[in-house]
């Protein structure tokens, strides 16, 4: 597939030069990091004396080292939680604001405001909600008759800040969706409604084929987020002097690398990111060229 | 994107790594040195004060301050040491003392030192002892912690409890706790007798198990000492403490209480430094304090230090010195002891009116007092690590996730790991 005109003559001078600074930029900054980065996940560094050659132990220690070990579990629970949990919530939140009801872009408004707002104070605010004998969950719940519950305590605070997480992606995530329900030609749910369709196979058989792609798009941001996710879970569960009960990967780069002095170590932890995250990227790559609709 | 700013700045440090080591040049004339602390907005105005009494009395030196918050503040440092550029003072943390200056970053202020001999008479021994390494100080303490025991007046009152003595056991502490303990017809704790954050041993349990005759780690930091029999017994007390007294909640709990319960007034005894008194002083309740209890071994606190080193890539080092001399001195620590923070490591101004008259109405002596028998919360290579496994490994228990003995059976192999990685 090719778009738009192909540049010609002195153009091209002029598209090269200007792309230059972006070209440079992404050399150095993102290329040249993840070069350095993969070099340094070979060497024992502490920042302070020069790295010294440490062959493949950084990488024997993200399995053998329970500090580095239980985070890459915690990530992997999380996004296998957290990733279908967006893409079902948001594209359901999608379809039934995708119509013209009174109220809607307030709605709207209100689906995406934990998008637009500062991480840490809806975190601690979810704190106040989430606690043990001042919560106001717990409060509700002992009004129902139902015992309270330690939402934040070892056994439930995966799922608790998977709830979070979920609730402060649903914005975006119905955005995304919205704008690929509303490209959907209204005439196919015409047709199929005088066919004698009914909402259940409408969905089903128009809306879900036809958004397909927005479906792909998102769970692939979905899971980047994933393997990203950190402030809220941080401000959730953290213990004491900067300690988590729920340490996820990235969580454990930053406490490895500035607290532990272990730069390679944490250096092969960001390799080990990265490899999870491409090879999800490619499996689901796979997928689309299945199953992705593109019209 | 986080992942990429990570890998961003580890590659930009690599090759400002590579880059600018200049000699240091004879300091005539002018100069400016930089110094750079972790503080908060009232700290960074006394020091600002200092810094400017200390131009008056050197105008040949200029000192330009530079204050971050203590999680950004070792970022920034050891980002600016890798670059070859630290500032020419900066404030260390004793325990973490040995992890900066085993890796060649810190001066060595021996020379100076000994030319200055009378310099240090009147400082705490108990607080130089971190900063000494085999070949001399690569820094000095500025002010120091002790950790005593504070208590809520008003809740001691309403239950007609006596309040705490110098005579205090653990025993005493425990059974006081049980009785200020309240739950409510719902079953559900209003008021704990109780509390201290167990992730740190700075704070209790350090303190109990020197307290109780035992240790915390070997004196060559070898081998991690929390799983002796008579720290077990430390260990197991104030476990039944949180779980069969429930007079100190556990420390989901505590969170909820923004991570301090004593300050909340939901908890009516904690044990913590100096450094709590500003943020106490505004609380609604009367406290005051008493020395940590006793144990079987008598009483025990932990001393633990704040102090200032010199970069080794200073181009000032001689300005450095003189700033560094000037902190320790009457006129600088007066106006730290008057920051109310911490206690002045200059015996001369702790024991004066500057820091026992403190517009907080309390026995600062006590802090003072406790010195005869603290403990000097341990300094090595590989200390933040070490703690944090211990801290990290322990954390399930006082969530009530874990069972003690176990944990305490994986966490101090793994201790041990930290401690043989970092000789």
């Amino acid at each position: 597939m090719e778009y738009g005109l192909k540049p010609l003559g002195r153009e091209k001078f002029w598209l090269w030069a200007l792309m230059t600074p972006t070209i440079i930029g992404l050399l150095f900054g993102a290329l040249g990091s993840i070069v350095a980065t993969l070099l340094l996940s070979f060497t024992k560094w502490d920042l302070l004396t020069p790295p010294t050659w440490a062959g493949t132990i950084n990488y024997i220690n993200l399995f053998k080292d329970q500090k580095q070990l239980v985070p890459l579990v915690n990530t992997l629970k999380f996004a296998a939680m957290y990733v279908p949990g967006v893409v079902i919530i948001s594209l359901l939140v999608a379809v039934m604001l995708n119509r013209n009801l009174r109220g809607v872009g307030i709605l709207r408004t209100g689906y995406f405001l934990p998008a637009v707002t500062s991480a840490v104070a809806t975190a601690l605010v979810w704190h106040m909600i989430y606690g043990r004998d001042t919560g106001i969950l717990n409060f509700l719940l002992e009004r129902l008759g139902l015992p309270a519950v330690c939402w934040l305590c070892d056994d439930n605070a995966m799922m608790s800040v998977v709830i979070v997480n979920i609730w402060g992606a649903i914005g975006e995530g119905m955005i995304i969706f919205l704008a690929g329900l509303t490209a959907i030609p209204r005439t196919y749910y015409e047709a199929a409604e005088i066919d004698g369709a009914n909402d259940i196979q409408q969905f089903f058989r128009i809306t879900i084929p036809l958004i397909t792609p927005s479906i792909f798009f998102q769970t692939l941001i979905a899971t980047i987020n994933a393997f990203q996710a950190y402030d809220y879970i941080y401000i959730l569960t953290r213990q004491g002097q900067g300690d988590s009960t729920v340490p996820v990967v990235v969580f454990s780069i930053y406490r490895n690398a500035w607290n532990f002095f272990n730069y390679g170590g944490a250096s092969a932890q960001a390799i080990e990111l990265t490899v999870f995250v491409a090879g999800l990227m490619a499996f689901y790559f796979w997928l689309e060229r299945r199953y992705v609709v593109y019209e | 994107m986080k992942t990429f700013v990570f890998v961003l700045v580890t590659a930009s440090l690599l090759l400002a790594a590579c880059g600018s080591s200049a000699a240091p040049a004879a300091s005539t004339g002018p100069v400016t040195i930089s110094m750079m602390m972790w503080g908060d907005p009232a700290e960074l105005e006394v020091w600002n004060q200092i810094v400017a009494d200390f131009h008056q009395a050197n105008p040949n030196i200029t000192v330009k301050v530079d204050v971050s918050d203590w999680d950004s503040y070792w970022t920034k440092l050891k980002t600016m040491l890798s670059a070859g550029t630290p500032p020419d003072v900066f404030a260390m943390d004793a325990p973490l003392y040995l992890d900066y200056q085993s890796r060649g970053v810190l001066l060595n202020l021996q020379p100076y030192l000994d030319k200055n001999p009378d310099m240090l008479k009147d400082v705490y021994p108990q607080t130089l002892e971190a900063y000494k390494t085999p070949d001399g100080m690569y820094g000095l303490p500025r002010d120091f912690q002790t950790i005593v025991l504070f208590y809520n007046k008003d809740m001691f009152d309403a239950a007609g409890v006596a309040h705490p003595t110098a005579n205090w056991t653990y025993d005493d502490l425990r059974s006081a706790a049980k009785s200020l303990t309240k739950v409510g017809a719902d079953g559900k704790t209003t008021q704990y007798g109780f509390y201290a954050d167990p992730w740190d041993m700075e704070l209790i349990w350090s303190e109990g198990i020197w307290a109780n005759g035992g240790d915390v780690i070997s004196t060559d930091h070898t081998k991690t000492l929390i799983g002796e029999p008579k720290a077990r017994e430390v260990w197991q007390f104030f476990h039944d403490m949180m779980f069969v007294d429930k007079s100190w909640p556990t420390s989901t709990v505590a969170q909820e209480y923004g991570g301090d319960p004593f300050l909340a007034g939901a908890a009516a005894m904690t044990t913590i430094g100096h450094w709590a008194i500003p943020g106490y002083s505004e609380a609604k309740f009367k406290w005051d304090i008493a020395p940590m209890p006793k144990g079987a071994s008598g009483p025990a606190t932990s001393v633990n230090s704040a102090g200032f080193v010199v970069g080794k890539a200073s181009k000032n080092p001689d300005a450095a010195f003189e700033f560094l001399k000037y902190v320790v001195s009457a006129p600088a620590q007066t106006r730290l002891a008057q920051l109310g923070f911490a206690v002045p490591v200059l015996k001369t101004v702790a024991e004066s009116d500057a820091f026992l008259k403190q517009k907080t109405p309390i026995t600062q002596q006590i802090f003072l007092d406790s010195l005869a028998f603290a403990h000097m919360k341990p300094v090595f290579k590989g200390y933040d690590e070490w703690s944090s496994t211990i801290g990290d490994g322990m954390a399930p228990i006082w969530t009530g996730a874990a069972e003690l003995n176990p944990t305490l059976d994986t966490v101090i192999p793994a201790a041990d790991e930290v401690l043989a990685k970092n000789k």
